[in-house]
C-alpha cells in the first residue's frame, strides 16, 4: 500500500513537473535593462510576467542603447532589447535583420510615443476647435510671447540638440513667422521642462516641442497635436528638415518623422513560441506608460517596484497579453 | 545596540519621500497662487531689458560703435581704449556675432548696474554694523556656492524661461564680490583717519562719503571688476534658461563639438568683459587721482 502511494505521489509530482515544463519550454535568457525609466519598467514587467507566468529565467543586463545594440548584434547577448529606439541604429539593425541575426518581436510596444508638438490639456479644453497644429498656427494671440506680446510663442528644442534643427526647419516650412510666431530657444532641457511645467501648473496655454513617453507628459497630461499634414517623405525629412535652415532652404511642411521603437530579439529567443507570442501582444498604451513614469518619479521607484505597481493596478491591460493560465500564475505571485 | 553605531539612524525611505513631497507640493501651490503676482512684479525690469535690447538692435551699427567709443573715452579718457573697443566690435560684427553681442550687452549692463546699485549700499551697511555683517555673510556664501540649477528650478517654475530668470541667475552669482569688497574696503580704512575726520567735526554722513568711501575705492573697484567678470561668465548659464545672446551659440558648440563656433563666441564674451572692466577701472582710477595729485598731498 505504501509503495503504491509513493508511486502515485511520484507520478503526480512528475506530472506536475511535466505540465509546468510544458508551458515553460526552455526559456532562460538575458534581457537588456536600458537606462531610461520606460525601458527599465518594460524590462521588469517582462521579467516578472515571463518568470511567474511561463517559468522562464531571465537575467537583466543594464546598458545604454548603443552598447546594448552592439553586443546584441556582435555577441548575440543580451537576447532581448524591450524598447529599442531604432532611428539611431537604423542601418546596422536593417543589416542584422537581413542576415538573420536580430528579429523584431513587435514594432511599437508603447503607443503614442515619439516627438512632436504638444499643448496643455487646458488649451484644448478652452479651445475644442483645435484639431491639428494647423488650427493652432492661426491663433498666435493665444500663446503670447513674454518678451513680445504681439507675437505667439512656440517653444522649440534646446540649443545644439538634433531636434533644434528640425524645429527650425518646420518653423520655416509652416511659415510661422509670417503668421505671427516666434521660435523660442529654451536653452536646455531644464529650460524646456521649466517652461512647460510652469504653464501646465497654472493652466496656461503652452505650445512647444516635447517627446513621450516621459513623466512630465504624463504628469501634466499634455496633449500631442496631429500636424494636419501628412508626413512628406524621408527625402524631405532626412535630407532637408533634419539638416536645419542653413543647409535646407526650402523645407516642405510635414508631420514629425515617426520614431520607430521595437522589441528586438536574437535567434535564441525567436524560437521560443510562448515568449514571442507574449511580446507580440505586449503593447503599453501611451497614457498608462506616462502615468507609470509619474508614479516612478514621485516615489523614486526602481524598475522592479514600478513593474509590481503596474501589474497590480492594470490587470485589464496585461491579462490580454498572456494566456489565462499564465495570468493566474502571475496573480498568485503578486 | 551595535546596529545603532554601524548604520546611521536615518529617516525611513517612506518618511523621507513624504518629506520631499510636502516641500515640493508646498512650492507648487505657492507658485500657482503667487506666481503671476511675482511675475508682474518683475515686469518693469523685463520691459526695460526688452527696450534696451531692441534699442541696441535697432540702432545702426556705426552709431553703436561711436557711442561705445564715446563712452569709453568719457569713462577712461583714453584714446587707445576707445580705438581698441572699436576694433573689437568691428571684428565681432565681421564674424557675424553682432546681434548676439547686443543682446548680451543689454543683459550684462543691466545686471552689472543692478548688482552695483544693490551691492555697494549693502556692503556699506555691512561695514557699519557687525550684526548685519554676521547675517549677510552666510547669505553671500550660499549665493556663491549653491549649484545654480538648485535655485533656478524654482525660479523657472515661478517666472518661466526668459530674461528675468536669466538676470536673477546672473545677479545671484555676480553680486557677492562687490558686497564683500565694499565691506572690506570700508572696514580697512584707518581708524586714526576717521578719528581725525571726527575731530574736524565731520558727521557720520560726511565721514562716509568724504573719507570712508573714497579711501575704500580701490577695494570697491576690485569688487566691481569681479562682479563684471562673474556676470559675463554667467552668460552661458543664462542662455540655458532661454536668454538670447552669445551663450546660445556656445551651448550649441558644446553640444556638437563645434570648436570654432565655441571659441569665437567664447572670446567675444571675454572681449566684452575686458572692455567693460577696463573702462570702469580707468574711471575708478580717475576718481582717485588725488592720490598722486600734487595739490592734495
Amino acid at each position: 500500500m505504501n509503495k503504491l502511494l509513493a508511486l502515485f505521489a511520484l507520478l503526480a509530482v512528475s506530472l506536475a513537473f511535466v505540465s509546468k515544463h510544458a508551458i515553460a519550454e526552455n526559456c532562460e535568457f538575458q534581457m537588456a535593462d536600458m537606462n531610461w525609466p520606460s525601458a527599465t519598467l518594460m524590462a521588469n514587467v517582462d521579467k516578472f510576467i515571463l518568470e511567474e507566468g511561463y517559468g522562464c529565467k531571465i537575467e537583466l543586463i543594464p546598458g545604454a542603447t548603443t552598447a546594448t545594440f552592439v553586443t546584441m548584434n556582435e555577441k548575440g547577448k543580451p537576447h532581448v532589447a524591450p524598447e529599442l529606439w531604432t532611428n539611431s541604429v537604423a542601418e546596422p539593425l536593417e543589416k542584422a535583420m537581413e542576415e538573420g541575426r536580430l528579429f523584431s518581436a513587435i514594432t511599437g510596444p508603447i503607443t503614442e510615443l515619439g516627438e512632436g508638438w504638444w499643448v496643455t490639456p487646458e488649451t484644448l479644453k478652452r479651445h475644442p476647435e483645435f484639431k491639428t497644429v494647423l488650427d493652432i498656427l492661426e491663433r498666435p494671440d493665444l500663446f503670447p510671447a513674454k518678451e513680445d506680446l504681439s507675437k505667439g510663442e512656440f517653444i522649440g528644442c534646446p540649443a545644439g540638440w538634433g531636434c533644434q534643427l528640425s524645429n527650425q526647419s518646420l518653423f520655416i516650412a509652416y511659415e510661422m513667422e509670417k503668421k505671427g510666431w516666434i521660435l523660442v530657444d529654451p536653452g536646455s532641457k531644464a529650460g524646456l521642462d521649466g517652461s512647460m511645467s510652469k504653464a501646465a501648473e497654472r493652466g496656461e496655454n503652452w505650445f512647444g516641442y516635447y517627446w513621450a513617453p516621459t513623466s512630465l507628459i504624463g504628469k501634466y497630461n499634455m496633449k500631442l497635436m496631429e500636424f494636419g499634414v501628412p508626413f512628406a517623405g524621408y527625402e524631405n525629412w532626412n535630407g532637408c528638415v533634419a539638416k536645419g535652415p542653413e543647409v535646407c532652404i526650402d523645407p516642405k511642411p510635414s508631420a514629425w518623422t515617426k520614431s520607430i521603437v521595437q522589441t528586438v530579439v536574437t535567434k535564441k529567443v525567436k524560437v521560443m513560441t510562448n515568449v514571442m507570442k507574449y511580446f507580440g501582444k505586449r503593447i503599453f498604451p501611451g497614457p498608462i506608460m506616462n502615468s507609470m513614469l509619474v508614479y516612478m518619479e514621485d516615489n523614486q521607484a526602481q524598475g522592479a517596484d514600478g513593474a509590481i505597481e503596474f501589474l497590480e493596478n492594470y490587470p485589464e491591460i496585461w491579462t490580454n497579453w498572456v494566456s489565462i493560465e499564465a495570468a493566474n500564475n502571475i496573480k498568485k505571485a503578486l | 545596540m551595535l546596529e545603532f553605531f554601524e548604520e546611521f539612524p536615518d529617516m525611513s525611505r517612506g518618511d523621507l519621500r513624504d518629506f520631499k513631497k510636502v516641500i515640493d507640493s508646498a512650492f507648487r501651490s505657492f507658485s500657482r497662487t503667487y506666481g503671476e503676482a511675482i511675475e508682474s512684479f518683475f515686469d518693469p525690469i523685463l520691459w526695460f531689458l526688452i527696450w534696451l535690447e531692441k534699442l541696441l538692435l535697432a540702432t545702426p551699427w556705426p552709431i553703436i560703435m561711436l557711442v561705445i567709443a564715446g563712452l569709453c573715452y568719457l569713462g577712461a579718457r583714453s584714446w587707445k581704449l576707445s580705438l581698441g573697443s572699436i576694433l573689437t566690435f568691428a571684428l565681432i560684427g565681421y564674424l557675424g556675432m553682432w546681434e548676439d553681442t547686443m543682446s548680451t550687452i543689454a543683459l550684462i549692463s543691466v545686471a552689472t548696474l543692478l548688482c552695483i546699485s544693490i551691492g555697494i549700499p549693502l556692503g556699506i551697511w555691512m561695514a557699519r554694523s557687525d550684526r548685519v555683517q554676521a547675517l549677510v555673510t552666510p547669505v553671500l556664501d550660499v549665493m556663491q556656492t549653491i549649484p545654480i540649477f538648485v535655485y533656478l528650478l524654482p525660479v523657472l517654475m515661478l517666472l518661466g524661461i526668459g530674461k528675468v530668470p536669466g538676470l536673477i541667475a546672473v545677479c545671484v552669482y555676480a553680486m557677492p564680490p562687490i558686497v564683500r569688497l565694499t565691506n572690506l574696503g570700508i572696514r580697512l580704512v584707518d581708524k586714526d583717519i576717521i578719528e581725525a575726520a571726527e575731530a574736524f567735526g565731520a558727521d557720520k554722513k560726511q565721514q562716509l562719503f568724504g573719507v570712508q568711501i573714497p579711501l575704500a575705492l580701490p577695494n570697491i573697484f576690485a569688487g566691481i571688476n569681479q562682479t563684471i567678470m562673474m556676470a559675463l561668465a554667467m552668460v552661458v548659464i543664462a542662455s540655458m534658461i532661454g536668454v538670447r545672446g552669445l551663450g546660445i551659440p556656445v551651448l550649441q558648440a558644446i553640444q556638437n563639438q563645434y570648436l570654432a563656433l565655441g571659441l569665437m563666441n567664447g572670446l567675444a564674451i571675454v572681449a566684452l568683459a575686458i572692455i567693460f572692466d577696463r573702462v570702469l577701472q580707468r574711471y575708478g582710477k580717475r576718481l582717485q587721482n588725488y592720490r598722486k595729485g600734487p595739490n592734495n598731498d
